[in-house]
């Protein structure tokens, strides 16, 4: 609701280009894999290394993939994209999952849209179709001629049923079932 | 050779005393006097904008709950029915509308609205949540049970 607030900037969601609307092309450039070759919060980047990192570089021929063992560092992810601005996942402590995660993330992305406040897209010119509401919508015309006092308008608008009305309706319900029984033999 | 773990280990507060204090004095920016120029002024307002930007985006989403509620409720008192028998009226039919849309239509679409009245009206009569006499505008109102509650 306020724009005041200066940690995100306000954007549209977009593509380059009409990406995807004849071909598509991966947005990601690079991504560099840093980490410690023995400490333990970069295990699951080592193992993600190991296992599943062949087939992630396999299966996205366009990204080239930077392995850079760096002593005494956290595991980190740095992706960079085609239009030039770059991205930093700290992936201290991850599973291999979530490193493979991570990166699938970045392949779908264009351009790093942390610290983006996403903007609607929807405006309407006419928000209503029946007409708004005006306190004459649900008012009789015939009003602007009665003269007051009036014996119907000044009853109550709705009755509620008051329990002498429900007793005489249980009295005659009885009495019609005697009826009907009495015909009955 | 090169020693880049040794970077690691020095502990000098280096250079970012202006950029550090920048941060602070870019959200300060629309303060009034010293509060916006001094830096050990500016913090401690600072810090409590920020608490109640924290705390004000749950009032915010509170406020307009209740203002739709506030909204809802005067338009289904129009058409004499309560705002809970209301509700109720419209789950037990499987209409599932929340406060949100029920607002905006009782704002811009108030025909459909007063629809929705009647079916919560009708269904109300029938589960013994409103107690008046049965009138026959209220028979045109047919819901899912009404048929057979009829007979």
């Amino acid at each position: 609701m306020s724009n005041k607030h200066l940690f995100l900037i306000p954007g549209f969601i977009r593509t380059p280009l009409q990406n995807g609307v004849g071909r598509y092309v991966g947005q990601l450039q690079r991504v560099v894999l840093k980490f410690c070759k023995n400490n333990g919060s970069s295990r699951g980047m080592r193992e993600f290394i190991e296992s599943g990192l062949v087939n992630f570089a396999n299966e996205n021929p366009g990204v080239v993939v930077y392995l850079k063992p760096r002593r005494h560092r956290t595991a980190v992810i740095k992706a960079e994209y085609l239009n030039g601005d770059s991205q930093w996942i700290n992936c201290r402590n991850f599973t291999q999952e979530e490193v493979l995660k991570w990166l699938i993330l970045l392949k779908s992305q264009s351009k790093n849209a942390t610290g983006t406040r996403i903007k609607k897209l929807w405006h309407t010119d006419h928000p209503s179709i029946q007409g708004p509401w005006t306190p004459y919508t649900f008012r009789d015309p015939e009003l602007n001629l009665v003269e007051f006092p009036n014996d119907i308008l000044s009853k109550p608008a709705i009755m509620e049923r008051s329990s002498q009305d429900e007793l005489i309706e249980l009295f005659n319900n009885k009495k019609i079932e005697e009826l009907e029984s009495k015909r009955a033999e | 050779m090169v020693f880049t773990t040794a970077v690691n280990f020095v502990r000098s507060r280096g250079p970012d005393e202006f950029w550090r204090k920048r941060r602070i004095f870019r959200l300060a920016a629309a303060f009034y006097g010293r509060k916006r120029n001094c830096y050990s002024i500016a913090v401690r307002y600072v810090h409590r904008a920020l608490v109640y930007a924290t705390k004000g985006r749950k009032l915010r989403k509170m406020d307009i709950t209740s203002l739709r509620q506030t909204r809802v409720q005067a338009a289904c008192e129009q058409h004499n029915i309560n705002y809970e028998t209301f509700r109720e009226g419209l789950t037990r039919s499987d209409i599932m509308l929340n406060r949100k849309t029920l607002a905006d239509l009782a704002c811009w679409e108030p025909y459909t609205f007063k629809a929705l009245t009647d079916i919560a009206l009708r269904r109300g009569v029938d589960d013994g949540l409103i107690n008046i006499t049965k009138t026959e505008s209220l028979d045109r109102i047919i819901t899912r049970g009404s048929l057979q509650s009829n007979k």
